[in-house]
Parts: C-alpha cells; sequence; structure tokens
C-alpha cells in the first residue's frame, strides 16, 4: 500500500507527508477557515501537485453536490394525516 | 448577566409553553415540519422512516415544550430532538456499533483514486443532479456513512447549518464537528470516485451496463 502511494508522488519532486498535511487541511481550506499563510502554503503545493490539486476539486465538486441535493417535499395531504396521527398519539397520553 | 438572559428571552422564543395544546402543537407543526421532514429524508433516506422520524421528533418536542427554555431557536431545537431520535432509531434497527472513520483511509493509493470518475465537468452541480445515477450514488454514498458522520454532513453541508450551530445540536465543540465533517466529506467523495457513473445523456444505458 505504502509502495503505490509512494510510487503516485515520487515523480511530482516532494514527499507523501506534504500531501497528507494538505489532505488534513482540505475542509477547512474550502471553507475559507485556514490563514492566508497556510492557504498560500496549500495552493502553492497544489502548484507543484497534480495529484492533490486533482483531489482538491473532487472535494469541492462532493461538497457543491451535497448542497445541491434536494429531496422531496412532504406532500398536503401527507403532512395532514402526519399531523393527526401525531394529535393521536398526544391525546392518547 | 441574569437580566440579559431574562431580555433575551422572550424574542428567542417563537412557541409558547403554556396554553391550548392543540394550538401550540399546530403552530410548531406548521412553521416546522416542512425543515424537520427534509431533514428527516436526508438522514433516514427512505419515504416512511423519514415520516416516522416526522412524527417521534413532534411528539417528542410537545412533550418537552415545557423544558424549552428559550435559549436556543425552535428549529434548533427540533434539529437536535430529530438528530436524537434518527441515531436512536438506526442503533435500534441495525444494531451496528459506533464506527470511526480514520484520516488515513482516505488517502488515495494509486493516481486513479484522485478524481471523481463522474459526469460533472462542465456542469453546474444542479444540472449533474438531473443524472439520475449520480443522484442515486450520492444518496447511498450518505446513506452509507456511520450514522454520527452523517448527522454532521447532513446538518452542514445539506441543511447550511453553521458549524457552532451544529455543535450545539450535537452537543460537540466546533472542533469535533470540523473533524467529523471533513471525515464526512472524504467518505463521500471515495465513494462517489470508487464508482463510474455513465454521462447524463445516457443514463437509461448506463443504468443497464450498471
Amino acid at each position: 500500500m505504502s509502495t503505490r502511494m509512494t510510487s503516485a508522488h515520487s515523480h511530482h519532486g516532494h514527499s507523501k507527508a506534504q500531501c497528507i498535511k494538505v489532505l488534513r487541511r482540505l475542509s477547512a481550506y474550502l471553507d475559507d477557515e485556514l490563514s492566508v499563510s497556510i492557504c498560500k502554503e496549500i495552493r502553492k503545493h497544489m502548484g507543484a501537485c497534480p495529484n492533490c490539486e486533482v483531489f482538491v476539486t473532487s472535494l469541492r465538486q462532493t461538497i457543491s453536490l451535497c448542497r445541491c441535493a434536494d429531496v422531496p417535499s412532504l406532500s398536503p395531504a401527507a403532512k395532514a394525516r402526519l399531523r393527526r396521527e401525531i394529535l393521536r398519539a398526544i391525546r392518547s397520553h | 448577566m441574569k437580566n440579559r438572559r431574562r431580555s433575551r428571552q422572550p424574542s428567542a422564543r417563537s412557541v409558547p409553553a403554556e396554553g391550548d395544546g392543540a394550538v401550540v402543537f399546530d403552530r410548531l407543526y406548521r412553521d416546522h415540519v416542512d425543515r424537520i421532514y427534509r431533514f428527516a429524508q436526508r438522514l433516514c433516506g427512505q419515504v416512511e422512516d423519514a415520516q416516522d422520524l416526522v412524527q417521534d421528533t413532534f411528539l417528542n418536542a410537545y412533550r418537552g415544550l415545557e423544558g424549552f427554555r428559550g435559549d436556543a431557536q425552535v428549529s434548533t431545537w427540533l434539529y437536535r430532538i430529530a438528530a436524537r431520535a434518527c441515531l436512536r432509531l438506526r442503533r435500534k434497527r441495525k444494531g451496528e456499533p459506533a464506527r470511526e472513520l480514520s484520516l488515513d483511509e482516505f488517502i488515495p493509493t494509486s493516481e486513479g483514486e484522485f478524481r471523481l470518475q463522474l459526469p460533472t465537468d462542465g456542469l453546474s452541480p444542479e444540472e449533474a443532479l438531473e443524472n439520475k445515477e449520480l443522484k442515486r450514488a450520492l444518496h447511498q454514498a450518505i446513506q452509507k456513512l456511520p450514522n454520527k458522520y452523517r448527522v454532521v454532513l447532513v446538518l452542514r453541508d445539506m441543511e447550511g447549518l453553521t458549524a457552532k450551530e451544529v455543535g450545539t445540536i450535537m452537543g460537540l465543540n466546533e472542533r469535533a464537528v470540523k473533524s467529523r465533517l471533513h471525515r464526512a466529506r472524504l467518505f463521500v467523495r471515495r465513494e462517489l470516485s470508487a464508482r463510474g457513473i455513465g454521462e447524463p445523456s445516457r443514463p437509461s444505458k448506463a443504468i443497464q451496463q450498471g
């Protein structure tokens, strides 16, 4: 496993540890919670590491998909039925 | 301090804790059922389970109205009741042990794992989600998350709450919320990247092949 990881990074001329350090901070980076200097450091790393650049894009896409995924709303009939059932349960206690 | 609390309470509380029970319930239900149902659907993934959760939430809320002090927003209070009920329900049904997600398990081990193999290029998230297969994959990835991570992801990234609000609901500090959120996002990313999903223009073909 570590051999595969090393080979995935070796040609970019930096250590796996640098990638892991970036990976640990990616949510904070995307949520704009890091200091200017750390953001600069991360951007610098991504400029030199295509894999991490692709990774951050994929995480950004994942978050965007989560934010935009809607769910069907409750129909008026189901809303009324649930209300009746809850009131029945309240009154039976 | 005492005076400040006193003056804050009436404006923060929008549900009277006394008066006719049905009127109080109706107001609570009318104002919040859509939000709680949406949250329940995202948490449970199934319509029937979501409706059960809505019932549990409003029943528990009604019973706990007298104890609601107005020091939180009503919606935050309801989210907390719903999240607890959901965690209880799922534990009971699945009997699953609480699984911890380690950051190490999300470190890609080969080049192909860095990118999402998804038809999202050049599309807005809304357009990408018109692909039913992608929508289903996202839904399944979220449902696959261990409970305590799923609740945080749903509250933060789907319901749009702040980390502080999520912390209030879950009884966690912001640091713990952010840690769980990061792992949850990485989990969903990995689940999506592990799937090959067809182009939006050929969804039926892609499903048949899958």
